[in-house]
């Protein structure tokens, strides 16, 4: 996976610039697009405790990356979207998109066996061909979304405030 | 929709991800083309001959082979391989982290026919910590900018914003 801010900056590219032509897509759903963009990454629980700790106090075998997947996304939007007081479809739907946004740019990294993770799950183990285009400790990668986001939060605002400027 | 059905809603939702990850921590080995620590562990002669991807820690490197650790579900050494590839030595420090794709011996060796080097050295995870740290504040601050927690719905609702009173 790539860093989280490289990821939170697709993100905001995405939605902002989908933002342009779906008048629905408001900052507050982009806003909600980038929380998104975060879900995938609540695997890195197992940075403070192991699958070993969670099987053994459980009793059964465990693995804390089904959240890196896209049934774990599946639901963790679900239980994101529940967490605001209204339009729960709609904050599930951008949830999900913004974590489909990371799950798919996670797929073009670079494997030495040049498949991608098995992200599908647990609708299927496929493991796709990927590009091997970066890995997570890839400096460009984060020197190119942060470019990116700062082009678009610039023609963003000049969108934006265009028209309250003629405004009478 | 009421407190008490989200709350509902929610629970199943949490049970739902639990028996996922149960599922998957199950169910991954034998889906998995290749071996996981554990199983490295437990019957290392049952991959030896074939093409496998194995993710290691280096320890040392000589001239053109490292020597890699291999660590299972609890994050504890599951095997030691000492890796031969023409230069990946020059690319990578001990500290760093490896893929390594190329056909597993029974005397503990692999000669690598890809070799992706994930961190150069021990810097590159603190890199990668560091910028996700960044990216999930960006994502957070940007999501209080446009919601607020309100105690009595027990969830978040939209900040009023004058550019987004039409929106639902």
């Amino acid at each position: 996976m790539a860093e989280l801010l490289s990821h939170v900056l697709i993100a905001y590219v995405l939605f902002t610039v989908a933002s342009w032509r779906l008048e629905w897509l408001t900052k507050r759903w982009v806003a909600i697009g980038m929380i998104g963009a975060l879900l995938p990454d609540l695997n890195r629980i197992g940075m403070f405790v192991d699958d070993a700790t969670i099987e053994t106090t459980l009793g059964v075998p465990f693995g804390i990356d089904a959240l890196h997947t896209l049934g774990g996304v599946i639901l963790l939007s679900g239980i994101g979207a529940l967490v605001l007081t209204e339009a729960h479809k709609r904050g599930f739907g951008v949830l999900l998109a913004g974590a489909l946004t990371h799950l798919l740019t996670d797929g073009l990294k670079a494997y030495a066996d040049a498949e991608a993770g098995a992200w599908l799950y647990p609708f299927t183990w496929y493991r796709h061909p990927t590009p091997n285009l970066y890995v997570s400790a890839d400096q460009g990668v984060v020197l190119v979304t942060g470019l990116l986001a700062i082009a678009i939060f610039l023609v963003d605002y000049r969108l934006t405030a265009t028209p309250s400027a003629t405004d009478p | 929709m009421r407190f008490a059905v989200r709350l509902g809603i929610t629970l199943v939702l949490l049970l739902t991800l639990l028996g996922l990850g149960i599922h998957y921590g199950a169910t991954y080995d034998e889906n998995w083309p290749h071996p996981s620590g554990d199983q490295l562990q437990e019957d290392y002669d049952e991959f030896t001959g074939d093409h496998q991807l194995v993710f290691g820690e280096v320890q040392s490197i000589s001239e053109d082979t490292m020597t890699i650790h291999v660590t299972d579900s609890a994050d504890e050494v599951a095997a030691e391989l000492e890796i031969t590839h023409h230069d990946a030595t020059d690319r990578v420090d001990p500290g760093g982290f490896v893929q390594v794709y190329g056909v597993l011996e029974s005397d503990r060796t692999m000669t690598a026919d890809e070799l992706v080097v994930v961190n150069e050295d021990n810097t590159a995870e603190q890199y990668k910590l560091l910028t996700s740290i960044a990216g999930v504040l960006l994502a957070i601050a940007y999501f209080f900018r446009h919601w607020k927690f309100t105690l009595t719905k027990f969830g978040f609702e939209p900040r009023p914003n004058k550019e987004e009173t039409q929106d639902g």
